[in-house]
């Protein structure tokens, strides 16, 4: 395809941590427009809703979210201000100006919780803001700019000399719980946090993102050598009261938002290959008290991304299958479009 | 149509859409806003309001381009050039209303615009793209109007979609997030969005406008909110949108805010005013809300016009709502009045509940029983006035005669609703018509509803007297020793006058405490006296009546109810903590000596005439069990004590009972304010008034004082000629809505009055 050119670059460093990040600057499409298309027919309605459709047939801004950014990465300025005008109109409802994380459509009306969920803000802020740089879209880039400074001053705390993202503006705080502050490390978007740091100068993201890193390193030494999905960071980091310990759906992008945001640290993705892929290919739900997998996927959704590491620290190439996208659920489908996306702006040579 | 249109300016008018997110970050009121300002015609309203909001409501006539939304900053008036694509797809498509909704819009960006007479007769749109985005417009799919825009300038480059179209899509879109964020609650939002999109304010869309107006009283911006739902009545004309606005309205601001929006109804065409029917409900509300509260203020236009509205239509229910309001407050005729002409409307358990009350008021006990009567089992209240009406009855002084079909149908009321007040007046009833073993009996049972009740056992003991019982006489003297002087003193010269009924007991107890004393629950009938007595006892009242019960009466004086007492009896432990078993309620009817039980099997036993009511037994059997060899079985059995000498009235062989085992802090706590309340009831009784309060002062530390003793409190007071403490024990209680707190007030008058 004519269309797909290198994506440009711009590596930074972090320099306390050593650890290098990228930020996306892309002005072309890395997700090619069949794999757009065929995404597209599955998980979007013709409004603009992006449907889980694992999970009832539900929305949520996570959702939206990851709909902007496909769409900005396909390079698909009509399905991008599609999802947009549902996302504003239907999720941006919040007197703090921050989205509601959940939409049903079985319900009316379609939003009764109006609680938000820090990933969902941060995926739609960094769409916009990659959407308005990107497009030269004024509209969007303030409406993205507002939204950072929200979510900072919002959801981003320092606790114990480390600054936090709390997963929402109520329910995980110190005040909030007895083992609070409770966090999800996945709902650390690295390559988000380079871009903010750019349009938002009253949070520092840069620093979010190092600690970030460092609390997933803190977070191994266990029985396992994975995080758990939630983690109380009352005093050093364990499970959270109140959900399972485990390695679970949430956690297993860790490692491609990582890869995605420029970290090429092995001591920092090898972890991720090994505890998240015990058997080479298939990727394991591990509940991190025993160490043991629960639950083994092998949706090339999920799949791909041990194998990215693969690819990001030793040059594999990867396998066949998982280099054709074809839709199956919405989340390990989110993830496979990311994942190849990122293999063709930044690792073509794994292809 | 009007072109007067609702102006939400923002702050910050510089400023657009989302950006107004920060505004927690910035000044209010930036320099940049005063140019918008100057364009409206009319003052700025809700001042008071402005150094905490960041919006101003301002209603505007724009009649020049200055005033003008996206106005050009030119000034120049040159005949503007006007989009009427939509107006043409909207006519073409028979869409009258968005069709309306799009004229009202275009006047008012071009005053000087006038709508084409025929928007139909244009030929349809050659640009098949474009029309197909109206079309998804009109069909409410404005984010496929985003995409289907988006597509259009991907194929055709430099394609820029009509602004009259990208003008409307932005609006319609923040329609959407104001609706959806106001059902959620959102009003910060909703605000924000009204404020920076003033087309969406417009009488076309009257839906908006409300919920603007109720975020703005939801976010205590009141000022904003009355100007908003003004607004509508000022400018809107649909009368059905206007009457909804006022019902909104109802629900989010007060009294005063509201008439003031009332003020700006209509006459109607077939007479009367547009709002009569929301003014009339609101004095209902007004009247029927004071009848709950004797303390609300009510209007007098809102209760004349209720008067009006209980003449006029022949309904049952406005006038119910005066009569409960007069009853409420002491106007018993009137209450009478209003009570009456709902039941004549419509027979109901409230009309008759009211009259009865209303004639209690009056000292109509006859009547009243006779009206309550057939509503008696329709709810607790009804049951309780209809007891006090009986009450009150056999407690006329002097006494008055009872038709025996009015006695013989109250009778088994009494014994149903185990009404042991009742059955004490039925038994002095008795007694006044020299029926003592009548007397005796209803005495006995009122006893057994209510043991250790001294008035019903100083009845009793008179009674016996009568009929020369003089054993059943001593026998009740030995139970009372040390605890009731008149009873002690029965029969001794310079007692009481035999034969005299001692007026404190026959009108201690007056209607208001029936009515508002709790009724017997649940379980009545199961130990009730056999039926043969109680009817036994009411015919032979029946039977023989005389007219001659006169009897030597002293001057009524007034008489604090400290009988009640017994009630701040702790209740009795259904589960002993030594043993954790329920204990059997029989067992314990044969006397046994408690020194010849083992120490377990006298603690079970103690409880068990406990429940007998047998308190000195019990008491002698809780001394065996304090020998328990357990610690819980010693606390158990101390604690049975304590309560069994409070029931004694012995309180301080309580105390130290109390005292002989170690106590769980909730028994302690417990058996302390039980002891206060009998000390402070003791020492009353025998006239020590000082230490009644200082028993009472100790009690108060630890429990909120119950209303019976802040009435013992206010009489001690008053014996201590302490008229204005007194006064105030007595107000305090008059508040709670208990009349022995107006029954105190008027006994202080009257001590002041004899004190001048």
């Amino acid at each position: 395809m004519i269309l797909r050119t290198v994506t440009t670059l711009i590596v930074f460093l972090l320099v306390a941590s050593g650890v290098s990040m990228a930020k996306i600057s892309s002005t072309t499409a890395s997700i090619q427009p069949t794999d757009w298309s065929s995404y597209k027919a599955r998980f979007v309605s013709e409004a603009g809703r992006v449907v889980d459709d694992a999970n009832g047939n539900i929305s949520h801004s996570e959702g939206q979210g990851y709909g902007l950014l496909l769409a900005y990465l396909a390079g698909s300025k009509a399905d991008f201000d599609l999802i947009w005008s549902f996302t504003r109109t239907e999720f941006l409802l919040r007197d703090d100006g921050l989205a509601v994380w959940k939409w049903d459509p079985n319900s009316k009306p379609h939003v009764t919780d109006a609680n938000n969920a820090s990933d969902g803000d941060i995926l739609i802020a960094y769409a916009l803001s990659l959407a308005g740089s990107g497009w030269g879209r004024v509209d969007l880039m303030e409406t993205a700019k507002s939204m950072i400074g929200k979510i900072g001053k919002l959801n981003v705390l320092e606790s114990q000399k480390r600054l936090l993202l709390l997963p929402g503006v109520a329910g995980f705080s110190e005040q909030d719980r007895d083992d609070g502050p409770v966090i999800n490390p996945s709902y650390w978007i690295f390559e988000a946090f380079a871009e903010f740091a750019d349009l938002d100068p009253s949070t520092d993201w840069n620093r979010l993102a190092k600690d970030g890193l460092s609390l997933l390193d803190a977070s191994r030494g266990g029985t396992s050598s994975l995080p758990a999905d939630w983690m109380s960071a009352k005093m050093r980091l364990k499970p959270a009261k109140g959900f399972k310990a485990e390695f679970g759906y949430n956690s297993l992008r860790i490692p491609l938002y990582m890869m995605r945001a420029g970290v090429t640290d092995r001591s920092q993705l090898e972890p991720f290959r090994k505890g998240m892929s015990p058997d080479g290919s298939n990727v394991a739900i591990v509940d991190v008290s025993t160490g043991s997998a629960t639950e083994m996927l092998s949706d090339p959704g999920y799949t791909i991304i041990p194998a990215l590491i693969d690819c990001v620290l030793d040059k594999t190439k990867l396998p066949e299958a998982l280099t054709t996208f074809q839709p199956t659920v919405y989340y390990p489908s989110t993830l496979h479009l990311l994942s190849l996306s990122f293999a063709h702006s930044q690792h073509p040579e794994c292809l | 149509m009007k072109r007067t249109r609702l102006f939400l300016i923002p702050a910050l008018a510089g400023l657009v859409g989302l950006v107004a997110l920060n505004h927690d970050h910035v000044p209010l009121f930036s320099a940049a806003n005063s140019s918008v300002r100057a364009g409206s015609k009319t003052p700025q309203v809700a001042r008071e309001e402005e150094g905490s909001a960041e919006y101003d409501v301002a209603q505007s006539v724009p009649s020049t381009d200055s005033s003008r939304p996206k106005t050009d900053a030119s000034g120049a008036k040159p005949s503007p050039k006007v989009d009427e694509t939509a107006l043409r797809y909207f006519a073409r498509q028979g869409d009258t209303r968005r069709l309306e909704a799009e004229i009202a819009r275009l006047r008012i960006l071009y005053p000087d615009w006038t709508p084409p007479v025929d928007p139909t007769a244009i030929a349809p749109q050659a640009d098949i793209a474009l029309d197909a985005m109206w079309k998804l417009y009109s069909a409410s799919k404005f984010s496929e109007v985003r995409k289907a825009i988006q597509e259009k300038q991907t194929a055709q480059p430099g394609w820029i979609p009509p602004a009259d179209l990208t003008a409307r899509l932005e609006l319609a879109e923040s329609r959407e997030q104001l609706v959806n964020a106001s059902n959620l609650k959102q009003y910060d939002t909703v605000i924000r969005i009204g404020s920076s999109n003033n087309s969406l304010l417009t009488c076309s869309d009257v839906d908006v406008l409300w919920r603007v107006a109720e975020a703005f009283a939801q976010t205590k911006r009141i000022t904003r909110a009355k100007d908003a739902y003004g607004y509508i009545l000022d400018n809107c004309t649909k009368p059905e949108e206007r009457l909804a606005t006022v019902q909104k309205a109802l629900a989010l601001l007060d009294r005063n805010d509201l008439d003031a929006l009332l003020d700006r109804e209509k006459p109607q065409t077939g007479g009367g005013m547009e709002f009569d029917a929301i003014r009339d409900d609101l004095a209902r509300k007004a009247v029927s809300d004071a009848g709950g509260d004797a303390t609300m203020p009510v209007a007098q236009t809102d209760l004349a016009r209720v008067e009006k509205l209980a003449e006029e239509i022949v309904e049952p229910s406005d006038p119910l709502i005066l009569g409960w309001y007069y009853l409420s407050r002491n106007d018993v005729q009137a209450a009478e009045k209003w009570f009456k002409l709902s039941g004549d409307r419509a027979k109901s358990a409230s009309a008759s509940q009211g009259l009865a009350l209303a004639m209690i008021a009056q000292s109509r006990f006859a009547e009243a029983e006779r009206n309550i009567y057939e509503w008696r089992d329709n709810s607790d209240s009804a049951r309780a006035v209809y007891m006090a009406s009986v009450a009150n009855l056999l407690a006329q002084d002097p006494p008055v005669e009872i038709a025996p079909v009015v006695l013989q149908r109250m009778v088994p009321e009494v014994v149903l609703a185990k009404d042991a007040n009742a059955a004490q007046q039925l038994g002095w009833y008795a007694y006044l018509l020299n029926q003592f073993e009548t007397a005796s009996g209803w005495f006995s049972t009122a006893l057994e509803w209510k043991p250790e009740d001294e008035p019903s056992s100083y009845g009793l003991v008179l009674a016996r007297q009568q009929m020369g019982d003089l054993t059943g006489v001593a026998q009740i003297q030995r139970r009372w020793a040390g605890r009731s002087e008149r009873i002690a003193r029965l029969g001794e010269p310079g007692g009481r006058q035999q034969g005299a009924v001692p007026l404190a007991e026959r009108f201690g107890a007056t209607p208001q405490q029936s009515i508002t004393s709790a009724l017997p629950a649940g379980n009545a009938g199961k130990l009730l006296p056999p039926p043969s007595i109680a009817d036994r006892v009411a015919n032979t009242i029946a039977q023989t009546q005389t007219g001659n019960a006169t009897l030597p009466v002293s001057p009524r004086k007034i008489a604090p109810e400290t009988d009640r007492e017994t009630t701040a009896e702790p209740r009795i432990a259904r589960r002993s903590a030594a043993t954790g078993e329920r204990r059997p309620p029989s067992g314990c009817t044969k006397t046994i000596d408690a020194q010849m039980l083992s120490p377990e099997r006298a603690l079970p036993h103690g409880w068990c005439l406990m429940e007998m009511n047998r308190p000195l037994e019990a008491a002698a059997a809780f001394e065996r069990a304090l020998l328990s060899s357990s610690e819980a079985g010693r606390s158990d059995a101390a604690y049975g004590q304590s309560l069994a000498y409070l029931r004694a009235g012995l309180a301080d062989k309580a105390a130290v009972a109390a005292s002989k085992a170690r106590q769980q802090q909730s028994r302690q706590v417990e058996l302390e304010i039980a002891l206060l309340s009998s000390r402070a009831t003791e020492a009353f009784n025998a006239g020590r008034m000082p230490e009644t309060i200082l028993a009472l002062d100790q009690r108060a530390r630890i429990a909120p004082e119950r209303s019976d003793l802040m009435v013992l409190r206010g009489y001690a007071y008053m014996r201590l000629h302490r008229l204005s403490e007194a006064l105030r024990v007595f107000e305090a209680v008059a508040a709670t809505g208990n009349k022995e707190g107006l029954r105190g007030i008027s006994a202080v008058n009257s001590a002041r009055k004899r004190d001048y």
